[in-house]
């Protein structure tokens, strides 16, 4: 093991980090930092780097001017329905894609790397209208549908690269110890995987919590929307009510940032599980 | 085993079904107690105003127990085209209300429904202003019923104009670049004009033009002069654009090129730009501004050209019906209801806007304060002539579009004034010839 | 479909890399019964009715009005045009400056994020004290949607309002401040500077989790031979990653190519088109209701985005039979 490092290498290590640190850092500290203004002091100059007065006007505001609670439920409901039931449909089409070759294994491969490459504007008239006819519209179920259906390409092919690493001995010895085939993946391969379905399930939920185009083209009334459309609307044609937006901001990246700190121990784990022994 | 996947295969199914079973079309008539849901989508949301519109809903469910309106409120960037989507898929709308510039793409494609018929004898008529009823007639369809009228003024500074040594605001473009240039202090962050360079900054670019061409310009199509030709061929217009052009070098804030409605007004309610050229609207906006007193603003007469006149276009939206709704009785009941006596006079004081109703002339509250200026300039219609614009074709969207373009390109050195005139003059003369 | 597909770059590429295990090299043909393949179309159906209905039928249906007529503001003609709406793109002024913006995006976005996110992985590779604690916040990028982050950026790049110029003005970098998103150049730059904040933090987890693959021993082996920390690092640590990592930045270049958020929410692609990428021009055109362009335009992503992978993977697959 060299783990020899050299006093210099130690500081460019501590400044660089430092330096990554604060750059990440610093635009969440300026949200909090403008959420926490009073709304009219925003615009004044010189600009102050903490608030002369901590005031909590925009979080009120929120609440009370819009329904800020009620589209944080609905994002919330919309992301973990969504999350969770696209990370289970993966799951079922991963283990096919790893464990077995048939005909048309590339194909299905190929179909789902070419979602990633259309620009979704193409598919949003036709999808209104598709949704219209199915009576989709304006309503949370349509919207988990087509979330699941955004999430499921990419996770099927990163749990895929999950089973491959899992040796299908493992679920044969299940199998004939007379568990079916779902039994088998369920009650053995799942549990070794979990890592990997967890950072699954986390990008799904994220990806969802913030998905912006499709929620504002299909969801109508004020008690269907989403934050990131209740975000898209604190720019009205007059004004930009930056207090708002950083408030709500705030409190939009919060959930994210916790579960992100929770589980960023697990994503490296899951994908570092996923990648190759040199 | 095989039982046990066509269970959850029966299961999943099963699930997708009720999945998808729920969910409401609109106009939905409820056959049991005679309840009609309407539909009504606004486009020009701010929160205010749907504050406004939601009071008024209320007031009209009062008056019609069987009625009730949902208010569809999408964030003002993708409005309109989500209007298009939905008049499109001919569901989930009754009530729509239309611009002036997407009534003529939307009554093209049969989107709209025209109420001549239904309000035949209507005794609304009769209160609303010429303005009004000419719009609400225009190529003898009824596509909509305005709700307001918005018109140019400008907006200004009391407290820094007299701090810079003048007696009274700008009177003309000229006098504009004059206290601009004077009041413009960068280093303070303090400038002169909210400078539009951003979405839709053509209209006070052509604002500009019709003044300086103000005595040749065509009343019933104001980018046409009487000889014919398109205002942007005068000789004239080269100097208004020269003008305007060094109203933005030397009194403008440099970001301006990116400038659009809310930036602008932003610019002006927040201090650090003392002259603003817009609707009426924003009056109710500065009134709630945290960084003006009431005593440090007022509103002035939209500007003039060298022969001292202007061109006030006439810019409006109101309320219309979807072709595909299922329930228009109701909703040419809710549109009545909406243009005339006491919720039309809400709705355009709460939003400020030029109103629609006749009975506003007595009105104290638009003869006062802020709106004094709209008085001048309707008392004075030979000075601040009323013209209309074609904004209702079908190219106005790609109009936009390109002269919106085209300016920044002159606003960032990349094109020049006479380019740029050029350019206007060809596309309009070849689009009024078409 | 690609809506706010930036999210989903992460799950990806290592997966993808991963080239075949010993196992799965010897995993022989299986012969299915009639039950297996059952239990197979069983587990597939799901996925497939979903992609399929929601995803690549709507997709279809949207890209067939690339040679239609197909413009909202007025639908009395929707006739076919063959490749019009194709030639009218390509014809038209702002093309060609578009083109160029999308691989000024693409390349001035991706060569930092690399670049930092390598350096920060390496880093990070050793452990350290409040090590998972620093992980959890330099990851926090990703938590934030792009439009969020557009909006954040146009905040701080506010020219009279912004923190940005404050601190550049408190520095002595400037002294009055900088117009950052109404001028051409400034304006690029800012949108640059907003992606790479947002995506170092992909590139660091990729990257890192391809090194704590890497075996110690190989280490070991070249300190044995007394190999220096560069040569280490250039012939131990990039030939181990390479493949990682060249399927990682591909990826990323389809994802950035096909990101119009942050611009959107930043600029809108101004000032004077000047940072219009083909995606956010695509939002533009169909905001004004051309749809047939607009589906043109997508026609044309997809289609070069294709090439492009083709082309990559070819080039890639001789560094890959070395190893």
């Amino acid at each position: 093991m060299i783990d020899k490092q050299s006093t210099f290498g130690r500081i460019s290590k501590v400044i660089f980090l430092s330096l990554c640190l604060i750059v990440t850092v610093f635009p969440l500290y300026w949200i909090v930092v403008t959420s926490l203004k009073a709304p009219g002091s925003i615009y004044s100059l010189p600009l102050d780097y903490w608030p002369r007065e901590i005031s909590f006007e925009n979080y009120v505001g929120l609440f009370t001017k819009s329904d800020f609670g009620r589209y944080m439920i609905n994002s919330l409901l919309v992301a973990t329905v969504a999350a969770t039931v696209a990370t289970f449909i993966s799951l079922l089409s991963a283990y096919v894609l790893a464990r077995f070759h048939f005909a048309g294994r590339g194909a299905v491969m190929v179909a789902f790397l070419l979602t990633q490459m259309i620009p979704g504007f193409i598919a949003l008239g036709p999808l209104y209208i598709m949704m219209t006819n199915m009576n989709l519209v304006d309503s949370e179920t349509g919207l988990i549908l087509v979330y699941i259906a955004i999430c499921i390409p990419f996770c099927t092919i990163m749990l895929r690269g999950f089973f491959e690493n899992v040796p299908d001995a493992l679920e044969e010895a299940a199998m004939i110890d007379g568990c079916s085939r779902l039994t088998a993946l369920f009650r053995v391969l799942v549990p070794v995987m979990l890592p990997g379905i967890a950072a699954s399930f986390i990008f799904n939920f994220v990806n969802c919590w913030n998905e912006l185009f499709l929620s504002v083209t299909l969801m109508n009334s004020d008690e269907n929307k989403t934050i990131p459309t209740a975000l898209a609307g604190f720019i009205s044609s007059f004004n930009i009510d930056w207090g708002s937006m950083s408030a709500a901001a705030v409190l939009t990246v919060v959930p994210a940032l916790a579960i992100f700190a929770f589980a960023s121990k697990f994503i490296v784990q899951g994908l570092t599980a996923g990648a190759v022994k040199g | 085993m095989k039982s046990k996947l066509a269970t959850i295969t029966a299961v999943g199914l099963a699930a997708l079904l009720t999945l998808s079973a729920c969910g409401g079309g609109a106009g939905t008539k409820d056959g049991a107690n005679g309840q009609v849901t309407l539909k009504m989508v606004e486009s020009l949301t701010n929160p205010t105003r749907t504050d406004t519109i939601k009071k008024l809903l209320a007031g009209f469910e009062k008056e019609n127990p069987n009625i009730k309106v949902d208010l569809i409120s999408p964030p003002t960037d993708s409005a309109d085209q989500k209007i298009q989507q939905m008049l499109q898929s001919g569901k989930g709308i009754d009530v729509v209300e239309a611009r002036d510039i997407t009534v003529g793409s939307f009554g093209a494609n049969k989107w709209l429904y025209d109420m001549t018929a239904d309000l035949k004898g209507w005794d609304g008529w009769g209160n609303l202003t010429e303005n009004a009823v000419n719009y609400s007639k225009q190529d003898g369809k009824t596509y909509y019923i305005p709700y307001g009228f918005y018109g140019l003024s400008l907006f200004y500074r009391t407290d820094m104009v007299k701090e810079a040594g003048f007696s009274k605001p700008p009177v003309s473009w000229n006098d504009l670049l004059t206290q601009s240039e004077k009041l413009n202090d960068p280093g303070k962050n303090k400038f002169g004009y909210a400078f539009r360079g951003g979405a839709n900054a053509n209209s006070n670019a052509v604002a500009v033009i019709e003044a300086y061409t103000a005595d040749q310009v065509d009343k019933e199509n104001a980018f046409k002069l009487s000889n014919g030709k398109t205002i942007f061929s005068a000789p004239e217009a080269q100097q208004a654009m020269d003008d305007y052009l060094e109203i933005f070098k030397k009194g403008s804030p440099p970001s301006s090129v990116a400038w659009g409605y809310p930036e602008m007004v932003q610019g002006f309610s927040n201090g650090s730009t003392a002259f603003l050229l817009q609707d009426p609207e924003v009056i109710a906006t500065i009134k709630e501004s945290k960084s003006l007193k009431a005593e440090q603003w007022n509103v002035a007469p939209l500007l003039v050209g060298p022969t001292g006149k202007a061109i006030q276009p006439v810019a409006t939206a109101g309320w219309g019906i979807a072709e595909s709704s299922k329930a228009k009785p109701e909703a040419v009941k809710l549109i009545k209801y909406l243009s005339q006596g006491e919720p039309a006079t809400e709705f355009s004081k709460d939003n400020s806007l030029v109103p629609i109703l006749k009975s506003a002339a007595k009105d104290p509250f638009y003869s006062t304060g802020p709106w004094a200026a709209y008085v001048t300039m309707t008392e004075n219609p030979g000075t601040y002539i009323s013209a209309v614009q074609p904004r209702g074709v079908s190219w106005w969207t790609e109009w936009i579009k390109k002269s919106d373009g085209e300016l920044q390109r002159v606003l960032t050195g990349k094109m020049s004034t006479s380019e740029l005139l050029a350019s206007w003059d060809s596309y309009w003369t070849e689009k009024m010839a078409g | 479909m690609a809506i706010n597909s930036e999210r989903m770059v992460v799950r990806g590429p290592n997966t993808v890399t991963a080239p075949p295990q010993p196992q799965a090299i010897h995993r022989r043909k299986k012969r299915f019964n009639t039950r297996t393949a059952l239990t197979l179309l069983a587990f597939m159906a799901p996925a497939a009715i979903f992609v399929g209905i929601f995803t690549y039928y709507p997709m279809i249906a949207g890209s067939q009005m690339a040679f239609r007529n197909w413009n909202l503001n007025d639908l009395s003609d929707t006739s076919w045009v063959g490749w019009g709406n194709f030639i009218k793109l390509f014809e038209s002024p702002e093309f060609g400056g578009i083109v160029r913006n999308t691989v000024v995006w693409v390349v001035g976005s991706l060569v930092p994020q690399v670049v930092i996110g390598f350096a920060l992985a390496l880093f990070l590779k050793r452990r350290f004290r409040f090590r998972s604690g620093y992980q959890a916040f330099i990851f926090f990028p990703w938590a934030v949607s792009g439009f969020l982050i557009g909006m954040l950026f146009r905040w701080m790049f506010n020219a009279e309002f912004g923190v940005v110029n404050d601190l550049l003005m408190k520095a002595g970098f400037i002294e009055s401040p900088i117009p950052w998103l109404a001028e051409p150049g400034f304006a690029m730059t800012a949108v640059i500077i907003a992606n790479i904040w947002y995506g170092v933090t992909f590139f660091a987890i990729m990257i890192l989790a391809a090194l704590q693959s890497v075996s110690e021993d190989m280490y070991e082996a070249a300190a044995l031979d007394g190999a220096g920390k560069a040569r280490t690092l250039f012939s131990i640590t990039l030939p181990a990653i390479s493949v990682t990592l060249g399927l990682t930045i591909l990826l990323r270049v389809i994802w950035i190519f096909n990101f119009p958020d942050i611009i959107w929410a930043m600029t809108g692609g101004g000032p004077a088109d000047q940072t219009h990428i083909i995606t956010t021009y695509m939002i533009k055109i169909t905001q004004e209701g051309d749809y047939g362009q607009a589906s043109a335009l997508g026609l044309i992503v997809v289609f070069t985005l294709m090439l492009f992978a083709v082309f990559y993977l070819m080039a890639m697959r001789p560094r890959k039979a070395n190893r």
